[in-house]
């Protein structure tokens, strides 16, 4: 594919859009509005404008990734419009602000490349976890930045500027950094990693000294748990780390000791913390528990059922009923509205992503550019299996939001930012 | 909106959602080497790309093959930079390997002069004197 097959594609996903909002338009008795060209011309702006800056500035990057993409935005994106026509408003600025931030990015690292992160991965470390941390600064002091509680998680930030304000998730961003550190550390310390191992059966053990990270991630893990209360960002953290050492190292004894303390920590923590426990709770018995607990995961149970094979199409369906829909359950609002043929194409597109991902990890010569490209992916690829397994009750639900896909500033511009350090790394690798 | 044509258009719409889906599964599979078809015969082929009177035959490397100026080799390079008995081609499974049979002006391999047996991929470039061959 080339970058004008991409260009072509990247037209035909902004018509998808277009189509979706008309169509959602039509089930309401409106017709072609104003919200039909808005939709496609910041559609085209975005994904254009983002194609315009790769040529520009990292031009030999892989030309497959900015495709699957718009579809999956495209399609989020209706489902956004159908449950809420001002967040989709918002939804439109906020495209354009991550677009604008993701070409920065290439823009920035065009002269220096990637391996100006390597080099500052400490300075990396510390800005990560100061972002992390600024959720939990205090909500009612005279400071214009300050922490905000939603929905009992804080992960909220508020920018106060006088006239106007503007809410921030940072760990949507940190979370960038702390792979981009990990990847760092690991491709410095990678040959010590892989050489010190011992041999139990089937398994291929670290030495003790060498799980020092591994149990460092996993502190960090439990104190934004418990700190924050955030049960999808401590899981999705761990999960990437353990996939990341693995695949640094090829020492399976990594994912099993991975795969036990997530367990340990999974089953400790739903004991002693009331809000990992409700989540289980609703996850076992969602119905047991419907007027409660439960309610969210079984509307939404509700909603991929009624779908069906087809949906019942844009605008037709109640994905209205779900709660928090336009967040976290878009997943089950496109299964009530496109029906199991949408939904598998979501998920075909989001495959389509981790695959094209994992093949720049693969061919990247470079250990660090290696390890970077596999982390982003495995990040991305995570996020996308535990909300997805949530809302089909594989999985307990966290609250994440589904990338590209979700309503939400800071989890769009996050993921913009992340697409446009693979197609950089990519560009790298072909030179 | 009549109901039908509603109906009609949500269709569309999914399937215009396929469509895209399959142009770009399409476009990467193509990218990642990932055919069916493709697959089971890559990288045994080499095509003359550049050749004074060869250029643009195709032939496949079933077995041992020795390319060389004399009649008697099995595949005749007609380049005067080429060796009587120039280098061995040995077919495996989705690859090649060459040896280079001590000839005169030498045999690169993507522009790098081959000194021991060389694993050739698909995509690969082989130079004798002037002509070039492809490994497909």
């Amino acid at each position: 594919m080339t970058r004008n097959t991409e260009a072509a594609l990247i037209i035909a996903a902004s018509f998808l859009a277009a189509f979706g909002v008309t169509l959602v338009n039509f089930a309401r008795g409106g017709s072609v509005d104003v919200q039909t060209s808005l939709t496609f011309l910041v559609f085209l702006i975005t994904f254009g404008g983002l194609q315009v800056a790769v040529r520009t500035w990292a031009p030999r990057a892989t030309p497959l990734l900015l495709a699957p993409i718009v579809a999956l935005t495209a399609i989020g994106f209706l489902e956004v419009y159908r449950l809420d026509v001002v967040r989709a408003g918002l939804q439109r600025w906020w495209l354009l602000i991550g677009a604008g931030l993701a070409a920065l990015v290439l823009a920035l690292l065009s002269k220096p490349g990637t391996s100006v992160l390597r080099r500052y991965r400490n300075l990396i470390l510390v800005i990560s976890i100061a972002l992390l941390l600024l959720p939990n600064l205090s909500s009612d002091w005279a400071f214009p930045l300050k922490g905000l509680e939603v929905n009992g998680s804080r992960l909220w930030v508020v920018l106060e500027l006088g006239f106007t304000q503007m809410q921030f998730q940072p760990a949507e961003l940190a979370k960038l950094g702390l792979v981009t550190f990990v990847a760092a550390y690991l491709a410095d310390h990678q040959r010590a990693l892989r050489e010190a191992h011992r041999q139990v059966g089937p398994l291929r053990f670290p030495e003790p000294r060498q799980l020092i990270p591994l149990l460092a991630a996993w502190g960090v893990s439990v104190v934004i748990l418990v700190w924050q209360r955030d049960l999808g960002a401590s899981l999705l953290l761990f999960a990437g780390f353990v996939l990341l050492l693995y695949a640094a190292t090829g020492a399976t004894g990594y994912l099993a000791a991975g795969g036990l303390l997530a367990l340990l920590g999974g089953v400790a923590s739903s004991l002693m913390f009331d809000h990992v426990q409700r989540r289980v709770v609703a996850w076992i018995a969602p119905f047991e528990n419907y007027q409660d607990e439960g309610f969210q995961i079984a509307q939404g149970l509700f909603a991929l059922g009624s779908g069906s094979l087809a949906g019942a199409g844009p605008g037709l369906g109640r994905p209205d009923l779900i709660p928090n829909a336009s967040t976290d359950f878009i997943f089950a609002a496109v299964g009530e509205e496109l029906g199991f043929a949408g939904s598998v194409a979501v998920i075909a597109l989001f495959a389509l992503v981790v695959s094209v991902g994992l093949g720049i990890a693969f061919r990247s010569r470079d250990t660090f550019r290696k390890l970077l490209a596999a982390g982003l992916t495995f990040i991305f690829g995570i996020q996308v299996f535990l909300i997805i397994g949530g809302i089909l009750r594989i999985l307990p639900l966290t609250g994440i939001t589904l990338p590209f896909m979700s309503y939400g500033g800071s989890a769009l511009v996050g993921n913009l930012v992340l697409i446009a350090l693979l197609l950089r790394i990519s560009h790298e690798e072909a030179s | 909106m009549p109901d039908v044509i509603l109906a009609i258009l949500r269709i569309i719409f999914l399937g215009l959602v396929y469509l895209f889906v399959w142009q770009v599964a399409r476009a990467i599979g193509s990218h990642l080497g990932i055919s069916v078809r493709r697959r089971r015969r890559e990288g045994r082929k080499i095509l003359f790309v550049r050749s004074e009177s060869q250029k643009g035959i195709e032939v496949e490397i079933t077995d041992v093959t020795v390319l060389g100026r004399s009649d008697e080799a099995d595949l005749v390079i007609d380049d005067p930079y080429a060796s009587d008995f120039h280098m061995r081609l040995v077919a495996q499974e989705n690859a090649m390997m060459l040896h280079d049979l001590g000839s005169t002006n030498g045999t690169y391999v993507n522009g790098r002069r081959v000194t021991a047996p060389t694993e050739l991929r698909r995509g690969d470039n082989i130079q004798v004197g002037k002509t070039v061959m492809e490994v497909r």
